[in-house]
C-alpha cells in the first residue's frame, strides 16, 4: 500500500531531525550552563540543566510518548507563564522598585563609593595640572608645608625638586610632564576637574586649576554590627528596611531589595490616599467590563435581528464592511479615535461646532472610552448574534405564531434564550477581555483625566490593569515594582474568583474530556 | 449563511422550508417591512466606516494638521506617506512586528499543535488534570504579570543579552508562554472532529505515533492551523503592553509602540503621517480578515476573543 511506503519512507528521515534538534538544544544548553554559573545566576542554572535532563531523556528513550508531545510546549507555558505569576507573588512581597533595585552587598559598595566627600578641614594642596607627549594628564601637587609630589591615576609618587622647572614664577615642566597650557585645560575641563588621585585614605580631587584637596572616605561600616559610621559627624546608620539609616530617619541612597511582609497590601487597602483612588479605578473595571459587553451585545444583536431577515438583500456587504472595525488593529482604533475626539483639532468637534474636552472631563471620558469599545465590539457581537439566529430553527418561531405570541412575545420567549445559550460563554469571555483591555484605555485616554490628590497615578478612566502598568512603569518619583505587583496580586484572585463562579456555573470543568 | 439568497423581487417562491403564505409584492408593505432594516444597516455601516473614512482622508490631505483637514481635498497629495517613511523609522517598526508576530503566531501553531494532539489522540496518566489545566491557566492572561515578566526578562538580559530586554527574541520568548493554552485548546477540540478510525487505520499499516501525526492527521486539521495562526498573528501584531515594557527605547520597538511614541498627542502637526502610517499598518490586515472571513468566524464562535 502507497502509506506503507510512505510511512517506511518516512521514519529515518524523521529520526534524522529529531536527533538534529536535540543536538542543537543540547548545545545551546552547554554554551548557557558556563554563562549562568559564572553569573551566579543559580536559578536559571538549575532550569536549563532540568530541562535539557528532560528533553533528552522523553526524546531519547522509546516510552513517554505522550511527553514527546507536551514537553516543549509545557516548558514555555512554565517559564513563561507559571514562573512569571509566582515571581510577581515574591515581587509583591519586596519593595523592589527604583533605588531599591541592588542587593544589599552592591547597595554598600555604592553608598561607601558615593561617600568620598572633602571635608571643611582638608588637607589643601596647590594644584599644577600637567600632560605628557601621549596627552595622559598629571598633577603637581604642593602640600601646605612646601613638600612637592606627583599625583597620577595610580597614586602619589614622590618628585626630584631637580626634576622641577620654574619658569617666572610658575612650574613650566616636571620631567617628562609639561604644564598644561589654560587653553588645553579649557579644551579639557571636565577630565581635568575629574582627576582623581587615590591615596592611602581617600582620594585628592582638583577643585579648580589650581587648587586640590584630599577627600576622605565619610563613612566606615562596621561587618560585626552592620552599621555605617560617620567619621566627621559620628552619626550611625543601621541596616533596616533594605536602607542604611539613622534613628532619625535619615536615609542613605541607594538601598537595597528587602521582604516587607504585606507592607506593599497594607499601602494599597490601608493609606487613603492610595485606597481612595485604587477603590475608584477598581468600581470602574467592572462598570467598564459590564457596560462594554451590555453596549456591544445590545447593538450587535438588535443589528443580527434586524438584517436576518430573508428578505434584506446585500447582507454579505454590509456583513463585510461591518467587519472592519473589529479587523483594524486595537491599537490604531484607539489612537485614531484619540485624534477624532481631540478637543482642538477634533474631526467630532469641528462637526459638531463645539469645543468639548471629550478625553479631558472624567464623565466624557468614560463616556468616551464606551463609545469606542462600542464602536470596536459590536461587529464582533454582530458576527456572533447573526450565527447564533440562524442556527435557530425556524419551525421554532413558527410554532410561537401559531400558539398565538405577538412578534415581540416570540422573541422574548423563544429567540432571545436560545441566542442567550448560544453566545454566554462568549459574553463571560468577552467580559474577561474587556477586564483587561489595555490598549483601549492606555491609548486613548492614557488613564486620565487624573483623579485629583490621588498619592499614585490614578486616572479616572483607568482600570485596574493600565493601573498596574502605570505603577510599574511611568510614576514621576520612580517605579514601585513592588506596590505594582501586590495590585497585580489582587487583579489575580478577583480573576480566580470570577472563574470559579462562572466553571461553577457552567460546568465547564465537569466537561472536560 | 444563506440568509440573502431568497429575494424580494421574486414573491413566488416560497421562503425557507415551511412554505409561508404567498403575498403579492407591494411597495407599501416593502417599505414598512424592509426598508427600515436597509436604514439601520446603512447607519451602522456608517458608524462603522466613519472613523477609517477620516483617516483615510487625512492620510491624503495635504496639510497635515488635523485641524484644517477637508473631507475630500482638493489637492490629494502622498505627502504624508513620504514624510513618515523618510522621517521615522516605520519601515523598521512594521518589519519588526512582522518579524515578531510572524515568527511568534508560526512557533505557537507548532507547539499548540504538538499537545492538542496528545490530549485528543492519546490516553495517558493525567490527561484530564492537564487539560483542566489548561482550561484554568487561560483565564489569567499573560499581560497581569508584565511586571514580573519585565524584571524576569531583565534578569535574563544580564546573562544572555541576546535574548533579553530590547530585543525581538525575547518578546517571541514571552508570547509562545502565553498564548499557549488558548490555542491548546481550542485546537483540541477541533482535532476531536477528526475520526479516529484514520489513526487507527494507519496504525494498522505500521504508522509510528509521530507518522500519525505529521502525515494523517495535521493535514486534515490545516483550516484550524490557519485561523489559529492567523488569530495568533493578529495578537502578537496588536500587544501593546509587554511589547512596550519590554521594547520601549530599543531598535526593536513593534508597529504600536513605534506610532505611539510617534503621535504623542501632537494630533495638530503630526495627525497627516500618522493616518498615513495607520492606513499602511492595518489594511492588510483587513484585507487579510476580509478573505478568510469564513473561517474567521466559525474560529469564533468556538470561543476565541481577539486581542
Amino acid at each position: 500500500m502507497a502509506w506503507q511506503e510512505r510511512f517506511s519512507a518516512t521514519t529515518f528521515s524523521g529520526t534524522i531531525a529529531k536527533l538534529l534538534l536535540l543536538g542543537v538544544s543540547n548545545a545551546l544548553a552547554i554554551s548557557a550552563l558556563p554563562q549562568l554559573w559564572s553569573a551566579r545566576a543559580w536559578q536559571g542554572l538549575v532550569a536549563v540543566a532540568l530541562a535539557t535532563v528532560a528533553i533528552d531523556v522523553v526524546y531519547l528513550s522509546g516510552r513517554h510518548v505522550p511527553l514527546k508531545y507536551l514537553l516543549p510546549g509545557t516548558l514555555f507555558l512554565l517559564s513563561f507563564q507559571a514562573y512569571p505569576v509566582v515571581y510577581n507573588a515574591y515581587v509583591a512581597f519586596t519593595n523592589f522598585g527604583t533605588g531599591n533595585i541592588l542587593t544589599q552587598d552592591q547597595a554598600l559598595e555604592q553608598v561607601l563609593r558615593r561617600s568620598v566627600a572633602i571635608p571643611e578641614d582638608a588637607v589643601r594642596y596647590a594644584a599644577t595640572p600637567l600632560v605628557d607627549d601621549a596627552g595622559s594628564l598629571a598633577v603637581l601637587l604642593v602640600a601646605p608645608d612646601g613638600s612637592q609630589q606627583l599625583g597620577t591615576p595610580d597614586g602619589l609618587s614622590a618628585v626630584d625638586p631637580a626634576d622641577v622647572v620654574i619658569d617666572g614664577s610658575r612650574v613650566a615642566s616636571v620631567g617628562p610632564w609639561r604644564r598644561l597650557t589654560l587653553g588645553q585645560a579649557t579644551d579639557r575641563e571636565d577630565e581635568v576637574l575629574g582627576f582623581r588621585v587615590p591615596t592611602g585614605e581617600g582620594e585628592i580631587r582638583l577643585q579648580s586649576f589650581t587648587q586640590a584637596a584630599l577627600a576622605e572616605q565619610l563613612l566606615v561600616h562596621d561587618p560585626a554590627t552592620d552599621t555605617l559610621t560617620n567619621t566627621q559627624d559620628g552619626a550611625v546608620y543601621l541596616a533596616a528596611e533594605g536602607f542604611y539609616r539613622t534613628d532619625d530617619g535619615q536615609r542613605l541612597t541607594p538601598g537595597w531589595r528587602v521582604f516587607v511582609g504585606f507592607e506593599n497590601f497594607n499601602r494599597v487597602l490601608g493609606s487613603e490616599a492610595i485606597r481612595g483612588p485604587f477603590l475608584r479605578v477598581f468600581a470602574w473595571t467592572f462598570v467598564f467590563a459590564v457596560l462594554s459587553v451590555l453596549l456591544t451585545f445590545a447593538l450587535g444583536l438588535f443589528l443580527a435581528i434586524t438584517l436576518n431577515d430573508p428578505r434584506v438583500r446585500g447582507l454579505k456587504y454590509y456583513r463585510a464592511v461591518m467587519i472592519i472595525p473589529y479587523a483594524l488593529p486595537s491599537f490604531m482604533t484607539a489612537l485614531i479615535w484619540a485624534g477624532l475626539l481631540n478637543q482642538d483639532f477634533g474631526i467630532v468637534n469641528r462637526l459638531l461646532g463645539t469645543d468639548v474636552n471629550w478625553l479631558g472631563d472624567p464623565w466624557l471620558a468614560k463616556a468616551s472610552i464606551l463609545l469606542v469599545n462600542t464602536w470596536l465590539g459590536f461587529p464582533y457581537m454582530f458576527l456572533i448574534s447573526l450565527g447564533a439566529l440562524q442556527a435557530i430553527p425556524t419551525d421554532l418561531r413558527e410554532a410561537a405564531f401559531i400558539d398565538g405570541a405577538s412578534g415581540y412575545k416570540a422573541f422574548r420567549f423563544v429567540t432571545l434564550p436560545l441566542v442567550l445559550v448560544a453566545t454566554g460563554p462568549i459574553l463571560i469571555s468577552s467580559f474577561a477581555f474587556n477586564f483587561n483591555n489595555f490598549n483601549v484605555i492606555y491609548l486613548l485616554t492614557g488613564g486620565g483625566p487624573p483623579i485629583v490628590g490621588a498619592q499614585t497615578p490614578a486616572g479616572h478612566t483607568d482600570i485596574l490593569i493600565s493601573y498596574t502598568y502605570r505603577l510599574a512603569f511611568e510614576t514621576g518619583r520612580g517605579n514601585d515594582w513592588g506596590l505594582a505587583s501586590a495590585v497585580a496580586v489582587l487583579i489575580f484572585l478577583i480573576v480566580a474568583l470570577f472563574s470559579i463562579v462562572s466553571f461553577r456555573q457552567t460546568r465547564a470543568l465537569e466537561e472536560v474530556n | 449563511m444563506s440568509a440573502d439568497v431568497s429575494a424580494v423581487d421574486r414573491p413566488a417562491e416560497a421562503v425557507g422550508p415551511i412554505a409561508l403564505p404567498v403575498r403579492p409584492w407591494r411597495p407599501s408593505r416593502w417599505m414598512r417591512e424592509v426598508a427600515w432594516r436597509h436604514i439601520v444597516a446603512v447607519l451602522a455601516c456608517f458608524f462603522a466606516l466613519f472613523p477609517v473614512i477620516w483617516v483615510v482622508s487625512a492620510s491624503i490631505n495635504p496639510t497635515g494638521s488635523i485641524a484644517a483637514q477637508q473631507l475630500i481635498p482638493r489637492e490629494p497629495t502622498l505627502d504624508n506617506f513620504r514624510e513618515l517613511l523618510n522621517e521615522t523609522s516605520y519601515t523598521q517598526w512594521l518589519l519588526n512586528s512582522v518579524m515578531i508576530a510572524g515568527v511568534a503566531s508560526a512557533l505557537q501553531v507548532a507547539l499548540g499543535a504538538h499537545a492538542a494532539y496528545a490530549f485528543s489522540r492519546l490516553r495517558f496518566h493525567g490527561r484530564r488534570a492537564g487539560l483542566v489545566a489548561i482550561l484554568l491557566i487561560q483565564m489569567f492572561p499573560q499581560l497581569l504579570a508584565v511586571v514580573a515578566i519585565f524584571l524576569m526578562m531583565n534578569n535574563i538580559g544580564d546573562v544572555f543579552p541576546q535574548i533579553g530586554l530590547g530585543t525581538q527574541a525575547g518578546v517571541i520568548l514571552v508570547y509562545l508562554g502565553g498564548a499557549l493554552s488558548i490555542n491548546t485548546w481550542m485546537m483540541k477540540g477541533f482535532f476531536d472532529t477528526i475520526p479516529r478510525e484514520l489513526d487507527e487505520t494507519a496504525k494498522v499499516d505500521g504508522a509510528s505515533h509521530a507518522q500519525i501525526f505529521y502525515l494523517v492527521v495535521l493535514p486534515l486539521v490545516r483550516p484550524v492551523l490557519a485561523v489559529i495562526g492567523l488569530l495568533a498573528f493578529v495578537f502578537a501584531f496588536n500587544e501593546f503592553i509587554i511589547a512596550s515594557a519590554l521594547l520601549q527605547g530599543s531598535d526593536a520597538e513593534t508597529l504600536p509602540i513605534g506610532l505611539f511614541t510617534f503621535i504623542d498627542e501632537r494630533y495638530g502637526s503630526r495627525w497627516g503621517p500618522f493616518a498615513a502610517g495607520a492606513l499602511m499598518g492595518g489594511v492588510p490586515i483587513i484585507v487579510l480578515f476580509l478573505f478568510l472571513q469564513r473561517y474567521i468566524i466559525s474560529g469564533l464562535t468556538a470561543g476565541s476573543v481577539k486581542g
